[in-house]
Formats: structure tokens, C-alpha cells, sequence
């Protein structure tokens, strides 16, 4: 068992973070909030990284920690983290998956009833699929009575798509009144589901940690640098075991995704609590940086002045995202009160 | 990053099973708890005692030493795969770790030729150590500590009290920390002493747990004579060893911790069924993020391994250190609380199996206090992690 990264792991983030700490700044974040083209350029910098989603999952969640940290806009984690996912798990149409993975095609899946739960159902709604207007594929799963299918349908923005607004807009979410567009002609196998959806919850997981990571990068930031009482307030030790507290709980999360993404990898039995445990890990993550952060930060961290607030909104949608954290604990208990 | 083992890790993991199979005692077969149990009268139990020559003459003591000091010369890797497995069976090494992992260790480092001969002896537990350090003012602050050493010629004069001093009522030895310069700043007036424990002027006073038993003691010192020759180190560079433990095995501590945590877990589950709440999604979320935590400081242990492998100093101690006490205590109230009404019942009759929740949640604060309390341990993840100013 070894968990260091190899040599090109270490590349690989290290060229992840400059690339993202130029093309993707806070201002970028910012005005993506009222203009949605700003993520052009920035899909145009990432899609030579769409490869990823094919590959390793622990190259894959390196990345994608990375993207999290700078709350990057854009369709990266839709098309290369979920729907290059079920393409691969389904072992699907081969020319589709090459270009999902060349960059050259952007998508996303329609997964979730009305309930909001990433668990196949017949809802003919389906609800918080990510980035489904700058997609130009969806993966519609369904639930039928004789299991769940798939349908790849082109160009998802010509149709009626309904926004659901969050607090975050780095991510945008759509609900789709499917129709009689439901064909379902590749079967999905409970085990191509569950790859899939397992690989999903590991990746959001270190989307979060990426997120939880910068919240807590900028407070222990802004704790070292303002002073009251004539000495910076990181010297005092009330905020210091906080600080404590937070990076402890970022590490662990950060470490748990590291493991479920290497169970993905090794195709180990223990793989689904591997990554119900990330997931629910890097919520509590998510949370506590968020917590902490705003109130070490004091009265700038409740403005939208200050940039905090922009990974604070990440960080709450993503806790919500494929499963809010109890949803995760209610798997986890599920299997260990089996 | 790869999951499976190597090779030869594996064929370390078979011969040690293959031991263990063969000869762990029969007190220790279906687990043995540190933290229920009580020994019968012994402090320390002849069996476990037994058990520890044993593990040493096979050299599965500490296999990362030579096999004239209880080991094999394994790897780190296999080290942390031996702490693993003794771990997952609750197989204890020893129950006095005084003299296996802190005498031992620091006598190798420190020690001159003549000192380095009580070495075997400690790691084998044929002689029983103690430890000096805490005192009624020197807890958090042990550089602060008072009991002093006077040289008068070739003898060392040494007056004051320890205090949580684990087996000082069967030790032969002690291993004490004393102030030898009474002028100089605290850290560099204190010295590395061997006292042996029959030596006239020392009074041991146990002290009772809060559970009841009787493991660690105050040492009152009246004029004890110590010979210059017992001095270990350097003359008021006694603060460089109070470091000092078993290096090479720091970064797999956490084992049994997590180990530990685990098995409190699934103790739970067991506990929540027997009580009728395991349909109870209030009770089923808490167990179940008891589990991610200990789940997710199993990772975080592996990983700051995997650093310490490598030859950086990993941070991951001190967090391992905080995270698996506290989660400790947590998950044994926990246990109270899905007792209910019965949470703080002894009564073997009455089906809170003898208080045992009630007295792990106690004796668990012992994890959260010795060895560099959770509130140090947040200073120096703060300090010397974070990098953030002293206070």
C-alpha cells in the first residue's frame, strides 16, 4: 500500500493549480455571475484535460480539487467527471466517448427525479442537472420496470429547460420536463450504475475538499495579517484551535478522497463506502471551513465585497450536490447496520 | 498511489499471522480491552508479561530492531502492518510501555556504552521502568518542572515530587527528569537521570483512576542519592530526550487508536440493536459519522505515513493524536446515550454490560489529557503546522 503521489501526480496538480490560478481568479468567478461567457475561454484552457475523464480517478480527483479550490465556472465537472462516467461504466458508443474525451463534446446527466436524489427513477422530470445549457449532449437515466436505461440526446439547450437557482452560480442547475423523449436504448446494469455513481460521489467530494481547502487557505490568510489589540488575531489561541480544528478536518476529508479514489482505480469491494465516506467527509469539510471561516473573518467575511462568499456558495451547493451529507450517512449506516 | 501490499509485505503479514496463531495467549485470544478490564490484582498480569518475553526472544517485539533487541530489522511498511494486525486482533505487546518504548528507544540514542546495556531488558520487560516527568506544577508545562539535582562530588542530591507517574509502585527503575541548574532559562537546566527505585528517600503513593484502579502514583524524592554515573546525556540537556520515543514507530501510533475507534463502532451498531434503536435514523446518522470519522483518520493516517516513508515529517501526529482521543470519547457517549435511562448503571443485572460505556467514557479523557493534552496538541498543529505566532 503506498499513498503518495507519483512524480506525475505531483505535475499534474502543480500544473492544474498555475494554470487555474491564471485563467480562473476570483474576478473571473465574479463576473460569471452575470455573464455566463466568461466560461468559454476558460473551457477553451481546460477541455485539453478532458482525457482525465477516462482515466485514473485518483488523476481525476487530483484535477478536480484543483477546480474546486478556485470555484472554477464551466463545464468541466458535467461532461468530464459525470458524463464521460456512464459513457465509460456503460461501455458506450466508442466514437461518442473519444470526443467526450478529446474535449470536442461537451455533456452532462440527467439523473435526479423531482426529489432531487441521484437515484434512477420514472420521474418524467428530471431535476439539478448540471450545466445542461452549455451542454451539448445529455444522458437521460430512466427507470423502467424492466431496469434503468439510457438515452444520449443532442443539444439539451434547444429545449425546456427550467433554471433552479442556488446560492452558488459558479455551477448552474436545470430541471427538464423529459417528455416523450424517454427511448432508453442502452441498459444500464446495476453495476455499470454503480461504477458510475460511485466515481461521481468521489468527485464531488474533491470538487468540496478543493473548495474547504481555499475557504481555509484565506482565513489562516487573513488571521496572520489583521490585528487587533496590537497583534495579529492568528496569535491568539480562541482562533488558533479553531484553525486547528478546521485544517484537521479538511485533511481527513481530503485524505478520504484520496483513498476512495484509489478503491475506484483498483475496482476494491470496499468502493461504495469508500466513497459514501468521502462524500460525507468532505461535507462535514465543507462546512466546518465555511463555519469557521466567515466567523474568523469577522464582519468583511459577511459582505459580497470580499471574495470569500464566492467559495462559501460553492461549498454549500456541493454539500448538497449527488446527496446531501445525511443522505451519505444513511448508506454508510445501511451497510454497516446490514 | 496503489492499494495491495508488495510481495515480501505480504509474506511479513503470513509469518507474523502464523505466529500469532500459534501462540497468543489465551487471555488475549478473543481481544484483549486495555481500557475495561482490570488485570486482577497484578498492575501488570504475568501472562502479558510472559507474553512479552516471548514476542521478544521471537523477534516480533519491535520488529524494526535487530533481533538482539526484540526485532527482525523490518521496514516501515512492515511495521505499520505489524501495529495493524495486532491492532485488528487486540493483541497487546505489553501493558507498561515505559520501558519498551521510551527507555529503550532513548537510551539507544542517548545513552553511553554502560547504559546502553539495560536496553534488552527494558524492551523484553524483564526490568519494569517508570517515568518521571508531570509534577504538581509541571503538567503542560514540563519545562516548568522543580525537582532538583544537586552534585555533591560524584553523587547527585535529588529532592521534589512526580507526579501521574504510571507503574512507580512496581517499577526497579525510573527514569527521571530533574533540574540541575536553577539559574539557567528552563529549557536548558534540566538532566536525564537512571534512579533506582529501592534507593533510600523515595515514597511511592498510588493514585485511583477515576474508575477505580490504581496504575499511576505520586514519587516523593528526600535526599536521594544517584550516582554521577546514572546521568544520561549531556549535563542540562536533558530537554533534547523528553523528545525522544520510538521514532521509527511515531508514525504508526495511530494504529491502535483508529483500530480502537473501529472496533468502539461496531460495538455500537451491536449496542443500538440490542436496545431496540437501530431503526432509529437519529441514532443511525450519529454511528454512521462516527464511522466516516474513523474511516476518514484511517486515510489520513496511510497518507501522513506515506510521507513519513519518504523522509518528511509529517504533521499528521498531532492531528492523529486529537482526532482519534476525541472522537474516542465521543463514540463512548454515544453509547451512553443510546443506553438512555441505563446510560450511568454498573449493575451487571441490569443489562448495561457493568457500566462499561460509562467507565470507557471516563477512562477515555486519560487519551485527551496524557502525552500532550488536545489543547496542546491544537497549539502545535496551530504553531508549528500553520505556521501562526506563539501566544
Amino acid at each position: 500500500m503506498d499513498f503518495s503521489l507519483t512524480s506525475e501526480q505531483d505535475l499534474l496538480a502543480t500544473t492544474a493549480r498555475n494554470l487555474l490560478a491564471k485563467q480562473c481568479p476570483p474576478a473571473l468567478v465574479r463576473s460569471h455571475v452575470t455573464d455566463r461567457s466568461v466560461q468559454a475561454p476558460l473551457w477553451a484552457c481546460l477541455r485539453d484535460y478532458a482525457e482525465l475523464g477516462r482515466n485514473n480517478c485518483t488523476d481525476l480527483c487530483i484535477f478536480l480539487e484543483e477546480l474546486g479550490y478556485v470555484a472554477a465556472p464551466g463545464p468541466f465537472f458535467a461532461s468530464v467527471a459525470l458524463f464521460a462516467g456512464l459513457l465509460e461504466s456503460l461501455d458506450a458508443d466508442s466514437a461518442l466517448r473519444d470526443a467526450t474525451a478529446a474535449g470536442e463534446i461537451v455533456g452532462t446527466v440527467a439523473v435526479a427525479g423531482l426529489n432531487g436524489f441521484w437515484v434512477p427513477s420514472d420521474d418524467l422530470v428530471k431535476s439539478f442537472i448540471v450545466d445542461a445549457d452549455i451542454a451539448d449532449h445529455i444522458a437521460l437515466v430512466h427507470a423502467t420496470d424492466s431496469g434503468v436505461v439510457v438515452t444520449v440526446l443532442t443539444n439539451p439547450g434547444e429545449r425546456a429547460l427550467t433554471p433552479v437557482s442556488t446560492v452558488d452560480q459558479s455551477r448552474r442547475f436545470f430541471e427538464w420536463d423529459t417528455g416523450d423523449e424517454i427511448g432508453g436504448i442502452i441498459p444500464c446494469s446495476p453495476e455499470a450504475w454503480s461504477a458510475f455513481i460511485d466515481r461521481s460521489h468521489v468527485a464531488i467530494a474533491a470538487d468540496m475538499v478543493g473548495t474547504a481547502r481555499r475557504l481555509f487557505d484565506m482565513t489562516l490568510h487573513y488571521a496572520k495579517e489583521r490585528e487587533q489589540f496590537g497583534k495579529p488575531i492568528g496569535s491568539f489561541q480562541a482562533i488558533q484551535h479553531k484553525l486547528a480544528d478546521m485544517s484537521l478536518v479538511v485533511e481527513r476529508a481530503r485524505a478520504s478522497v484520496q483513498y476512495a479514489s484509489m478503491t475506484v482505480d483498483a475496482g476494491s469491494a470496499d468502493r461504495t463506502r469508500a466513497c459514501h465516506v468521502a462524500k460525507a467527509a468532505a461535507g462535514r469539510a465543507a462546512r466546518s471551513a465555511l463555519l469557521e471561516g466567515i466567523q474568523i473573518h469577522g464582519g468583511i467575511g459577511y459582505t459580497e465585497e470580499h471574495d470569500l462568499h464566492l467559495f462559501m456558495r460553492r461549498a454549500t451547493a456541493s454539500e448538497y450536490l449527488l446527496g446531501p451529507t445525511s443522505w451519505h450517512l444513511d448508506r454508510i449506516s445501511d451497510e454497516i447496520f446490514a | 498511489m496503489k492499494l495491495e501490499w508488495t510481495e515480501p509485505d505480504q509474506q511479513f503479514l503470513s509469518e507474523l499471522r502464523a505466529f500469532l496463531d500459534e501462540h497468543t495467549p489465551v487471555e488475549a485470544a478473543n481481544g484483549f480491552d486495555f481500557q475495561g478490564e482490570a488485570n486482577g490484582d497484578a498492575i501488570i498480569a504475568p501472562w502479558l508479561q510472559a507474553w512479552q518475553a516471548k514476542l521478544f526472544d521471537n523477534g516480533w517485539m519491535i520488529p524494526g530492531f535487530p533481533p538482539e533487541l526484540g526485532g527482525r530489522n523490518c521496514t516501515p511498511s512492515q511495521t505499520m502492518i505489524y501495529l495493524e494486525e495486532l491492532s485488528r486482533r487486540r493483541v497487546p505487546r505489553a501493558t507498561h510501555f515505559p520501558g519498551y518504548a521510551i527507555v529503550g528507544p532513548s537510551l539507544l540514542e542517548y545513552g553511553n556504552d554502560d547504559q546502553k546495556t539495560l536496553v534488552s531488558a527494558a524492551i523484553r520487560g524483564d526490568t519494569i521502568w517508570c517515568i518521571g516527568m508531570s509534577e504538581p506544577d509541571a503538567g503542560s508545562d514540563l519545562a516548568g518542572l522543580t525537582t532538583r539535582a544537586d552534585l555533591d562530588g560524584d553523587t547527585f542530591i535529588v529532592n521534589g515530587q512526580k507526579v501521574w507517574t504510571s507503574y512507580a509502585m512496581v517499577a526497579s527503575k525510573c527514569f527521571c527528569y530533574v533540574r540541575t541548574d536553577q539559574q539557567a532559562p528552563k529549557h536548558k537546566g534540566i538532566s536525564l537521570l537512571i534512579i533506582d527505585m529501592d534507593s533510600p528517600g523515595i515514597e511511592v503513593r498510588p493514585l485511583t483512576h477515576i474508575n477505580g484502579q490504581a496504575e499511576f502514583a505520586e514519587v516523593f524524592f528526600t535526599d536521594v542519592h544517584v550516582p554521577v554515573c546514572n546521568l544520561v546525556g549531556e549535563l542540562n540537556g536533558g530537554w533534547a530526550i523528553t523528545q525522544g520515543s520510538l521514532a521509527h514507530e511515531r508514525a504508526g501510533l495511530w494504529v491502535d487508536g483508529v483500530a480502537r475507534l473501529e472496533q468502539t463502532v461496531t460495538s455500537l451498531v451491536e449496542l443500538a440493536k440490542a436496545n431496540g434503536c437501530h431503526d432509529d435514523v437519529g441514532v443511525r446518522r450519529k454511528i454512521a459519522a462516527m464511522h466516516e470519522l474513523a474511516s476518514s483518520l484511517r486515510s489520513l493516517g496511510y497518507k501522513g505515513f506515506a510521507s513519513y516513508a519518504q523522509g518528511s515529517s509529517a504533521p499528521e501526529h498531532s492531528y492523529m493524536k486529537l482526532a482519534s482521543s476525541e472522537a474516542g470519547k465521543a463514540a463512548f457517549e454515544l453509547g451512553m446515550e443510546i443506553l438512555g435511562p441505563y446510560g450511568a448503571v454498573t449493575d451487571a443485572l441490569r443489562g448495561a454490560e457493568n457500566g462499561r460505556w460509562v467507565n470507557s467514557f471516563y477512562i477515555s479523557f486519560a487519551n485527551t489529557i496524557a502525552g500532550g493534552s488536545s489543547e496542546i496538541q491544537r497549539n502545535i498543529i496551530a504553531q508549528r503546522v500553520l505556521g501562526l505566532p506563539r501566544n
